[in-house]
């Protein structure tokens, strides 16, 4: 269903439709616009995504758009198309009537420089590390854990499919979803041929090849086994990084030593009787995907750093697209630019949920950061539904497990009484950063308003676990992160929910959006949470509350406490 | 026995000290600088280490100098012996694997390898949680994460760790491994003292690091790429191999729901509300 965009700022539109890439959609989406309030803003911002999403499109490069509506990345991207001093003067002059950006001038500055300046290429010459820096033995490029691999070939996105008691997880399907759509943009948009790869490792996973498939996997590789029935860090990072890594001679002198006797890691290819290797021509993935569950975060930073690249955790937006990029550790010179092709870039809640950052993973002049690499938030994609008659290629490997891998050593292992569950509750109270002026008073109300409904839980928003508040013993246990209501917590149903002193971030309403009735206490009139409650009861929370708890359990308002607590001090 | 705890200094996110530009971008200049409020557990474990198994502990960090005033709240909180902060511009913006490899580097580089790292489970900044497992791969090092209790047998040079595991039902396992070790505590690592000899070594210890802390500057190692010999290609924005492109505030949500206004002090209009909520009614 296309999004409205009568219902976004222009500010605020630029965001929202970053992760659709559908054209149709976009069409739509530009449509419901004309239809509607008709902004020029706003039909450029869609207009220029379809640009970028649409196959052969007329090549749209004559920088007809408005950088005052667009976010510097953008600007970049537009900028490369725009090849007339005289319009980037315009564009320039644009920028200083209204926003004056810096950083926006500097790129329009530098576009005008490239195009006035030499029409050479500025090859990255770089000084050999010895005569940069000779006060040091350079070991640093000798370290096990530094790869050396130069004009490396890369191909496909790499999925890990994690599981539990032999079935995947719902995170798992989010993810094949995503990067099926995403490998299809890209192979549309490039003309190329690549494929979506999921990894199964563990006891049983054998079983669920076919279901990968129909979920989007085009490969499956994967590695049965029940000394793997549990997660351990190492023998699974050792078996995705050699599945993930070619062998070779590229691949032998590139791949990090494991040990100081100069033994490499696993690679695919040289160990013909772990498996059948014939399917893939190249050393490392492009992209690859993990689930941001506890075990995939550490597995995804073990891997990645095997494999001496990045990654961006607890990303809940994935996007491919050309990138121009100046910053000077990835051009090599100040000043310079580099264009990256097909970059995945990955956004991630940040800063406790106050901003979107996109991380980038990008080759540096000297070192090649491949495959690119994102844990991703549960939920945040939609899982596909499986289409049967989709076919895919399945190969098992028989790795040696050495002994060595299994140093950390599991003797022992308890169900956990289930920590605490929020959901299935008629009432869930919530509490924001509303009760900051006396935490531990503002926790007894919230759960004495909980013991008032006949089922209610009390929930917390990520504000307060990332707090500092200094709760008091009694009520501690209810300010972690087990409590946490939103797209990083847990996501509640209730018939009603009372959200006490939240301001409403987005990554809260996430998590009580299927609310039947929200119920929202704050002294801000025009707090977020406003726009998505049914009752907006405007008052301090320390007062309010005991009213209603007052109301819940005698049956009747106590008015004469209302009228001196909600009014004027006194 | 010897410790070493990781710490980070992070913007301070406690309400009203965060500010924002008008973009609404976080202006992290004028965001005050305290220690990683999630490496408390880290410390709590590393002075359990020293409580019970004695030794010395000590401090690391990667950060501009201005740090020290972090590390001194750190020596005060496991009654560090000594601290070490790696700083230099040639370190600045790193990412989790540029600073996994200077940190791995910092902890080889000191005199006596340490039995145990220990580091927080995630910064409240950056929150990746990968710096930790990274240093520990760099090092070659067993890793235990989300650990919640720890149990070190220096003789067998072993440790024993209960560690949360997520799935269906939540689990705790139970692990041995062989020292040196690296590990990373949940934010529920409780530390144990059963003797009562460790409660009196507890308030000896104290009496000690305040003094100690009152000079931590005397006892602090400060580093360089150069001391550490590390090629500045590898560490700090040059050895990163993410950025960060671009910074959007959360947008707005658009409005869903037509929010009813009520005004606590109008019976009326509370009388609304509580209708609406005394259908649930009925706890003890």
């Amino acid at each position: 269903m296309a999004l409205d965009p009568g219902e976004y700022d222009i500010s605020e539109l630029g965001p929202a439709i970053q992760d659709v890439e559908d054209v149709d959609e976009l069409e739509d989406i530009l449509e419901a616009e004309k239809a509607g309030e008709n902004r020029v803003g706003a039909k450029q911002l869609v207009e220029s995504r379809i640009e970028k999403f649409r196959e052969d499109g007329e090549d749209g490069g004559d920088g007809d758009f408005d950088p005052t509506e667009m976010s510097p990345a953008d600007i970049a991207n537009a900028l490369q198309d725009v090849d007339s001093v005289d319009r980037l003067k315009e564009i320039r002059d644009m920028e200083e009537a209204a926003g004056s950006r810096d950083n926006v001038l500097r790129l329009i500055d530098k576009r005008v420089d490239s195009i006035q300046g030499s029409d050479e290429e500025t090859v990255v010459d770089r000084a050999p590390p010895e005569e940069r820096h000779p006060d040091l033995d350079h070991p640093t490029a000798d370290k096990q854990y530094v790869e050396d691999l130069e004009d490396g070939t890369y191909r496909d996105m790499w999925v890990y499919c994690e599981t539990t008691d032999g079935e995947l997880l719902d995170v798992s399907r989010e993810m094949l979803g995503k990067a099926r759509r995403l490998m299809d943009g890209y192979n549309d948009e490039y003309g190329r041929d690549e494929r979506v790869v999921a990894v199964l490792l563990g006891d049983g996973v054998a079983d669920l090849t076919d279901e990968v498939v129909e979920l989007g996997a085009d490969v499956v590789v994967y590695q049965d086994d029940p000394e793997l029935a549990r997660f351990r860090h190492k023998p699974y990072t050792e078996l995705f990084a050699g599945m993930a890594r070619a062998g070779g001679a590229l691949g032998r002198q590139s791949r990090p030593r494991n040990d100081e006797a100069g033994e490499t890691g696993l690679a695919l290819d040289e160990e013909p009787d772990a498996g059948d290797s014939s399917w893939r021509d190249y050393d490392e993935p492009r992209y690859v995907l993990f689930p941001a569950t506890d075990d995939g975060r550490d597995l995804s930073a073990l891997v990645q750093g095997e494999l001496d690249s990045g990654l961006a955790s607890d990303c809940s937006g994935l996007y491919i697209e050309d990138t121009v990029i100046s910053n000077p550790a990835k051009t090599g010179r100040e000043g310079d630019k580099r264009e990256f092709e097909a970059v995945l870039h990955m956004k991630r809640p940040d800063f406790s949920g106050f901003e979107y950052s996109t991380i980038l993973c990008l080759d540096n002049p000297t070192r090649e950061f491949h495959p690119q690499g994102a844990s991703v938030i549960p939920g945040s994609f939609e899982a596909p539904d499986p289409d049967p008659a989709r076919e895919g290629e399945a190969y098992e490997y028989d790795f040696a497990l050495p002994e060595d891998w299994f140093r950390v050593d599991v003797t022992e292992h308890d169900e956990l009484d289930s920590g605490v569950d929020l959901t299935g509750h008629d009432v869930v109270v919530g509490l924001g950063r509303g009760i900051g002026d006396d935490p531990t008073a503002g926790m007894e109300l919230g759960l004495e308003l909980a013991d008032a409904f006949e089922d209610a839980a009390l929930g917390i928003t990520r504000g307060i676990v990332t707090s500092s508040y200094d709760f008091e013993g009694h009520v501690e246990q209810y300010a972690r992160e087990e409590r946490q209501i939103g797209e990083t917590g847990q996501v509640v149903e209730p018939k009603l929910y009372v959200a006490a002193g939240i301001s409403g971030a987005i990554q809260h309403k996430v998590g009580v959006d299927e609310a039947d009735t929200i119920v929202a206490v704050n002294t801000d009139p025009d707090a977020d949470i406003r726009d998505f409650s049914d009752y907006y009861v405007e008052g301090d929370l320390f007062e309010v509350l005991p009213a209603l708890v007052d109301a819940l359990e005698s049956g009747e308002l106590d008015e004469a406490a209302l009228a001196t607590g909600g009014g004027d001090d006194d | 026995m010897r410790t070493v705890t990781l710490t980070k200094g992070v913007p301070d996110f406690r309400e009203g000290q965060v500010s924002f530009d008008e973009d609404g971008h976080l202006e992290r200049g004028d965001t005050p600088t305290v220690m990683n409020p999630n490496d408390e557990p880290a410390l709590r474990a590393s002075l359990q280490a020293k409580v019970r198994n004695g030794g010395t502990a000590s401090v690391m960090s990667m950060g501009p100098p201005g740090y020290g005033d972090v590390l001194r709240e750190a020596m005060e909180s496991v009654y560090a012996d000594d601290l070490y902060l790696l700083s230099d511009r040639e370190m600045a913006a790193a990412d989790t694997w540029a600073t996994a490899i200077t940190v791995a580097t910092g902890i080889q580089n000191m005199d006596e390898e340490p039995d145990l790292v220990f580091a927080g489970f995630k910064t409240a900044d950056g929150e990746t949680g990968h710096t930790g497992p990274q240093t520990a791969w760099c090092l070659d090092w067993p890793l235990v994460t989300h650990v919640v209790a720890l149990d070190v047998d220096t003789e067998a040079g072993t440790l024993r760790a209960k560690r949360l595991v997520e799935g269906d039902a939540d689990e705790i396992e139970t692990v041995e491994a062989p020292l040196p070790a690296f590990v990373v505590t949940d934010p529920e690592f409780e530390p144990s003292y059963r003797r009562a000899e460790h409660r009196l070594t507890h308030k000896d210890l104290r009496e000690e690091t305040r003094q100690r802390a009152g000079e931590h500057e005397d006892h602090m190692t400060v580093w360089d790429h150069s001391d550490l010999n590390l090629d500045p290609d590898f560490i700090g924005l040059d050895g990163s191999p993410t950025i960060v492109s671009g910074v959007d505030p959360i947008p707005k949500a658009p409005a869903e729901r037509d929010a009813t206004m009520v005004d606590p002090s109008d019976p009326e209009e509370m009388a609304g509300v509580v209708d609406e909520m005394s259908r649930f009614a009925g706890g003890d």
